[in-house]
């Protein structure tokens, strides 16, 4: 009787050839041969990785399959994952999870069994502790350790292997995805397993690398102060497919760090140190990198992460006590760096290799002896536990000749160590080192700190002193920590990331350039540097055989989740309100897309400043073409000669930032442009006014309306207030309500408005002398229509408006009589009749 | 070492007290002794107060370890100011007691209100996703 088999290959019918029909009967999560017991089959290849379990009575029964069992075999190596074996449903059941329970078993026996490594990290820390006091012990306990490692690797490192070797391209790999990955042999995988935080990529591109055909190869120190480096360095990445990994630089910044043992949040345990003598001296308990060789290996021109910064020879970070009697070869390189600095940004490849050459440096020199046992010379945690587990100030009888750790613990540092201060303005930088030299000075004799308490107050290091539990954060941890806030600070376009900053201190530089008393005040301001912007095309990560393609989607390589269509509407029953809704909409599209080009026109200054010669004339004609676009955007793209409907302008306008944006973009219009808007505006201003009731962002349109009334003639002037007064009204309308300019004075921007452009009127008349004034009887008429209106209103209705401006008493002198112009005064300057009165009698008087 | 001027950073903060405002309403007040990147705090020898009215109480905590993104904000202590307050020490007891009177009442007052949104067919604000505090 064959039962209904759990035959994967029933949904798969080009494969029905090698169907399997197993006369077992049992479904099985896994059928295929059994490892070691059938004949002909020798080792179990599916997917499960050699763990399947089979028993015996299955063994005898797959036998009867036969030969269709090894090409099942074959075919079901296919199946990358258990979840394509389809469990048999109800009858089976059962069965199979008795036979799941079989391999369940087996998996429990690999981790908890005796397959199992025991890694105990309470052990390992009473390891570490043991380590602190007799140095020479632990070397015997490490060994055992390593072992330990060496062992749990094993099983998944042959997974891996088969894992990597089903992947087809592995060139530009996307730092943001996980890899399991681990190398072969015994160094490199207990660095595997030992990697902090604080090894740069270049551990991780090594441990990639014996996996990959081409090997990256092994580089001395010495080279690296050579300047041939940087030929090389680029090729490298002009060539992707040999790179292990994909450059550093980008990943913290843009994508996410790639998976580390231990995660990145851990503060450093140990300092970064180069391996030199250590792989001897240096004992490899588990969860202690031990040995790091070729950290610096980086690839040139990137950002140093924090973990490479730590690299860097007296960089902030590394508070290493060992004397620097370097070698001479690298001793004018090491003077040469400490000033450069190592920048968290782009470094000159000749500095980076100065930089990787000096790591090198001080080590190998070091007493043997301080290399003994100590793993880690600065053993933060370790350290940070005595002290915080009540051992006070004092730490621990340490019967070690190396001064290193235990003055750390204090804060004691026999070598000054200088901080990164290379983001800083030189002047600050400056500053600071003297500020620093005398905190050195006064304080060896306190506490010994240099400099890192700060210093702010007496009081306050005194506290600092009896407070047992202060500086349980490291000055190296301290530093790592902004190191990263750092990073987060670099940006390969300041002004487009940080530009509210940058124009900040724009500002406060020209204002203290304008001020130029005396000693400027230094205002410190972070400079970050630029570092240029690497691009990287991530593809996907693809299996060979898979029938479709992994889902692994990450940051750098984000996967479409939903496809998403726009569909023009097409309806013809939409509401009314839709309609509505939709312009409002395309509305406030039109000013985002306009806001973008102010914002770009905006702009064109400071590039035009920074741009060549050549392509200045370039930008101006861009700038230009933006200008034309923005305005067509305001006005709306009418395809008739004519403006014929202020519509499209109107729907701008009622909208609030919509008013913001008009106010930006006036001063670079064109004058008929500007004046265009204006004459808009005007004509529509009670309609405006409703609308702006709420928002009452008007007024910001003052300002700039009185710069583009500045340069009109007066013609425009004179059609301006006819639009703003909406005089000489028709003859139908009766004479006493004129509701256009009675809402247009009872607005504060309408008044502030109207007296603006009478003033200019004003301007104009005076200016010219009359001559062509006197020819336009227009504006007369208008000015006297207008004055018999503001007569009208009584003065309470008229809202304070923005001062107007002085010559408006002048102007309305010409056409009124003193009893109505001494009204037209009280209604002008509510506040100051007093004092107007006497100028108004003086013009008055000399008028006559 | 002024880090990072013109930015903003905790570590110039580092070993001194703090009081430091927490999503659920909580007030911790301790010495700060590490942070990181995401602002994860390490409070020493921290206490809890409880503010009801003019009157707090301590409670004392130990060690705090405080994830980043629910601190609301943080601030510095001066220890030259910290006594002059107008607010009245009282008992842990008693502090507990009135926090608990507090709730009471409030929770009264909420049900009138939701009882009241509902005569009228209004609906509750429901301030699931809110912040306790």
């Amino acid at each position: 009787m064959q039962k209904k088999a759990a035959c994967p290959f029933k949904r798969r019918p080009q494969w029905g050839a090698a169907c399997l029909k197993p006369s077992s009967g049992r479904s099985s999560p896994c059928a295929c041969a059994p490892h070691g017991r059938a004949e002909g089959v020798t080792s179990c290849a599916c997917a499960r990785g050699g763990a399947c379990a089979a028993g015996p009575e299955r063994a005898a029964r797959s036998l009867r399959a036969g030969g269709a069992a090894a090409a099942a075999a074959a075919a079901m190596f296919r199946y990358p994952s258990l979840e394509e074996c389809p469990l048999d449903e109800e009858e089976d059941g059962f069965q199979a999870l008795g036979e799941e329970d079989e391999d369940i078993d087996q998996f429990n026996d690999d981790t908890f069994g005796a397959g199992a490594v025991d890694d105990d990290w309470q052990e390992a820390h009473e390891r570490l502790a043991e380590l602190e006091e007799k140095p020479m012990g632990s070397r015997q306990q490490a060994a055992p350790s390593s072992e330990d490692a060496e062992l749990l690797g094993e099983p998944e490192d042959a997974l891996a292997e088969r894992l990597t070797r089903l992947v087809i391209e592995s060139e530009l790999e996307d730092p943001a995805i996980m890899r399991a990955v681990h190398t072969r042999g015994p160094g490199a995988q207990t660095m595997a397993l030992n990697t902090s935080i604080w090894d740069g990529p270049s551990v991780l591109q090594r441990i990639r690398t014996p996996l990959l055909t081409q090997e990256m190869p092994s580089v001395s120190v010495l080279d690296y102060a050579l300047p041939q480096r940087p030929p090389q360095a680029r090729e490298e990445e002009r060539d992707p497919s040999e790179r292990a990994l994909p450059r550093r630089s980008s990943s913290p910044i843009i994508g996410s760090p790639p998976v580390r043992a231990v995660p990145i949040g851990t503060p450093p345990k140990q300092a970064a140190m180069p391996n030199f003598n250590q792989q001897i001296l240096c004992p490899k308990p588990v969860h202690i990198r031990a040995t790091m060789q070729q950290r610096y290996s980086a690839p040139y021109g990137e950002r140093m992460s924090p973990n490479q910064l730590c690299n860097v020879p007296n960089s902030s970070l590394l508070g290493h006590p060992f004397p620097t009697s370097v070698s001479p070869v690298l001793t004018h390189l090491q003077r040469a760096q400490l000033l450069g600095g190592a920048q968290a940004g782009r470094i000159s490849p000749s500095q980076f290799a100065r930089v990787s050459g000096l790591v090198g440096s001080p080590l190998p020199s070091v007493n043997p002896k301080l290399l003994q046992g100590r793993v880690g010379q600065m053993m933060a945690p370790t350290g940070g536990f005595r002290a915080f587990f009540g051992a006070g100030p004092a730490p621990p009888s340490q019967p070690q000749p190396p001064p290193g750790p235990v003055p750390h613990l204090q804060g004691l540092r026999p070598q000054p160590f200088r901080p990164d201060t290379t983001h800083l303005h030189p002047q600050h930088r400056r500053l600071l080192h003297q500020r620093q030299q005398q905190n050195r000075n006064q304080h060896r004799g306190l506490n010994g700190s240099v400099g890192d308490r700060g210093g702010h107050r007496g009081s306050h290091q005194e506290q600092a002193r009896k407070d047992p539990y202060a500086n349980l954060m490291l000055q190296r941890e301290k530093d790592w920590v902004s190191k990263i806030q750092m990073m987060q600070l670099q940006s390969t376009d300041p002004y487009l990331d940080d530009y509210y900053y940058q124009n900040y201190f724009q500002k406060l530089e020209k204002l203290s350039a304008a001020e130029e008393d005396g000693p400027k005040k230094e205002r410190t301001k972070l400079i970050t540097p630029q570092v240029a912007k690497l691009e990287h095309t991530y593809k996907p990560v693809q299996f060979e055989g898979s029938l479709g393609k992994l889902t692994v989607s990450s940051v750098n390589n984000p996967r479409k989740m939903i496809d998403a269509v726009v569909t023009s509407r097409g309806e013809d029953d939409e509401t009314k309100e839709k309609q509505v809704r939709d312009k409002r909409r395309q509305t406030l599209v039109t000013i985002e897309k306009t806001y973008s080009l102010l914002l770009d026109v905006e702009d064109y200054e400071r590039r035009y400043l920074l741009s060549l010669e050549g392509e200045r004339p370039a930008l101006m004609g861009e700038r230009k073409q933006k200008i034309c676009n923005m305005y067509d955007n305001l006005r709306g793209k009418a395809p008739g000669q004519e403006r014929p409907s202020d519509d499209h302008f109107m729907q701008i306008m009622c909208i609030r930032k919509g008013k913001r944006l008009v106010a930006r973009i006036l001063p670079f219009l064109s004058p008929e442009q500007a004046a265009d808007v204006l004459l808009a505006t005007a004509r529509n201003l009670p309609f405006l006014i409703k609308k702006d009731a709420q928002d009452e962002v008007l007024p910001c349109l003052l300002r700039p309306f009185s710069h583009v009334l500045y340069h009109l003639p007066l013609g425009t002037v004179t059609s301006l207030v006819q639009q703003l007064t909406n005089l000489p009204q028709s003859a139908a309308a009766p004479a006493t309500t004129n509701l256009h300019l009675a809402t247009v004075l009872q607005n504060k921007f309408g008044l502030s408005l109207l007296y603006l452009v009478l003033s200019r009127g004003e301007e104009l008349q005076s200016m010219d002398g009359g001559t062509e004034l006197m020819q336009d009887n227009q504006w007369t008429e208008l000015m006297l229509l207008a004055t018999r209106e503001l007569l009208r209103v009584p003065p309470t209705a008229l809202p304070k408006p923005v001062p107007p401006p002085s010559n408006l008493l002048s102007l309305f002198s010409r056409y009124v009589d003193q009893q109505k112009l001494n009204l037209l005064q009280t209604k002008l300057h509510p506040d100051h009749r007093s004092r107007c009165r006497f100028c108004c009698w003086l013009l008055v008087s000399s008028s006559g | 070492m002024n880090y990072m001027p013109g930015t903003a950073s905790l570590i110039q903060d580092i070993d001194k007290k703090h009081l430091v405002l927490l999503r659920d309403g909580r007030t911790l007040i301790g010495f700060l002794r590490s942070i990181d990147q995401f602002a994860n705090l390490v409070l020493h020898q921290t206490v809890e107060r409880i503010h009801v009215g003019k009157k707090y109480g301590d409670i004392p905590r130990g060690i705090f370890v405080v994830r980043g993104e629910n601190v609301v904000l943080l601030g510095e202590i001066d220890l030259e100011k910290e006594s002059d307050t107008l607010l009245q020490q009282v008992s842990i007891e008693e502090i507990l007691e009135e926090q608990r009177v507090e709730l009471q009442a409030k929770q009264e007052s909420e049900k009138l209100k939701v009882q009241a949104l509902k005569e009228r067919g209004l609906a509750v604000p429901r301030a699931d996703t809110l912040d306790e505090y």
